[in-house]
């Protein structure tokens, strides 16, 4: 069955913003977007856009679809019998075509120290119980898509906010009993762009492909801040 | 590189700065039901608005807080206050949903069950405490 896919084209070298093109992909019940982005580059190699396992595990192929930020990989064409438009993920620079410049997510995410700060330095295993495992472990699940950040209003409005996937990690770490580098992570958390810029909009929870619930995460990490705050007030 | 600064009208090639709209909020179900969630504090602001008047009018003596218990029974003043009323029953059910994901103590469904009785003994509670009838 053929179907019509728009795409929002960029071309940085001639275009000022990014013009919708229509084109035709064959499609059954199992054409993710991916694929259907994949037909497209073989009728005009020119089309840019990111994407490597095909099974959202990778986070690169992340773009709107009908305005909504999804995983090519992990949308099927199926779902949408009427319209679909394909672009680039909200909130970000343009590259070229559905390539966004992810640095300044990146940049986010490297400021929170998004790994085990580790107090004793011991060759020997660190042990953990299921319990403990449990209490971080969904929030670990996320693949750096972006997605979160594309449907996050307060990121658009404000890109120095750090944003649902940074402030997700740096909990997961925070909650982790090995360990020991929350008072470095705190600061970043309680500062003005911090877990106070989040309003709990929630739709980061919506689109995110893993169920890392950012949501819930970045308002754990208020909570966070509030009591690190009242704490420190009893600290001479 | 400038992330902040907006635009669209470029000079030299370069990456698409999008713009936010200030309509942004328009385009999808889920941001309009975070915005009507946002919203009910308005009805709200009437309703303390009308308590705020209602103890100064007491402190102007019996004639004005007769005119103030007047003015509360006015038409349009209920159906405000309606709002108000229902429009804090739908934020309660929102926040009451949200809660638990902030502060996972227990099972959600408990959580919320838990806060809608909780909710409900204490306006009890203070209704009869209020009226007289305790």
């Amino acid at each position: 069955m053929s179907k019509t896919i728009n795409i929002a084209r960029y071309n940085p070298q001639t275009d000022s913003q990014p013009q919708l093109q229509a084109f035709q992909v064959d499609s059954d019940n199992s054409t993710s977007v991916l694929d259907a982005l994949l037909q497209v580059q073989q009728q005009d190699p020119s089309l840019g856009f990111r994407w490597s396992c095909r099974m959202a595990i990778c986070g690169s192929c992340g773009v709107m679809v009908n305005g909504i930020p999804k995983l090519g990989c992990k949308t099927f064409l199926r779902d949408y019998p009427d319209k679909l438009t394909v672009s680039a993920l909200a909130h970000f620079n343009v590259e070229k075509d559905l390539i966004v410049d992810m640095q300044p997510f990146l940049t986010h995410l490297a400021a929170v120290k998004p790994y085990l700060i580790n107090a004793e330095q011991s060759s020997q295993p660190h042990r953990q119980t299921p319990a403990q495992l449990a209490k971080y472990q969904q929030f670990a699940n996320c693949i750096n898509c972006g997605l979160c950040y594309s449907a996050c209003p307060q990121f658009g409005l404000n890109p120095e906010f750090l944003g649902p996937a940074a402030i997700t990690l740096a909990q997961r770490y925070n909650l982790d009993s090995r360990d020991a580098g929350k008072a470095a992570r705190m600061p970043e958390l309680n500062s003005k762009n911090g877990v106070w810029g989040c309003t709990f909009v929630g739709f980061c929870s919506e689109v995110c492909p893993k169920k890392v619930d950012p949501a819930a995460a970045v308002n754990q990490g208020k909570v966070a801040s509030a009591s690190d705050f009242i704490i420190s007030m009893f600290k001479p | 590189m400038n992330i902040e600064t907006p635009g669209g009208n470029k000079q030299e090639p370069g990456p698409y700065q999008p713009v936010m709209p200030r309509t942004w909020w328009l385009q999808h179900r889920y941001f309009r039901f975070y915005m009507l969630r946002e919203a009910t504090v308005l009805p709200l602001l009437f309703f303390i608005g009308c308590l705020l008047y209602g103890l100064y009018c007491l402190s102007l003596g019996e004639t004005q807080w007769q005119h103030w218990l007047a003015f509360m029974a006015k038409p349009w003043v209920v159906l405000l206050n309606l709002l108000a009323f229902a429009a804090s029953l739908f934020h309660a059910k929102t926040f009451f949903e949200l809660f638990p994901r902030v502060m996972p103590l227990a099972p959600p469904g408990l959580m919320i069950a838990g806060q809608w009785l909780a909710t409900l003994l204490v306006a009890t509670g203070l209704t009869l405490l209020l009226g007289g009838w305790l």
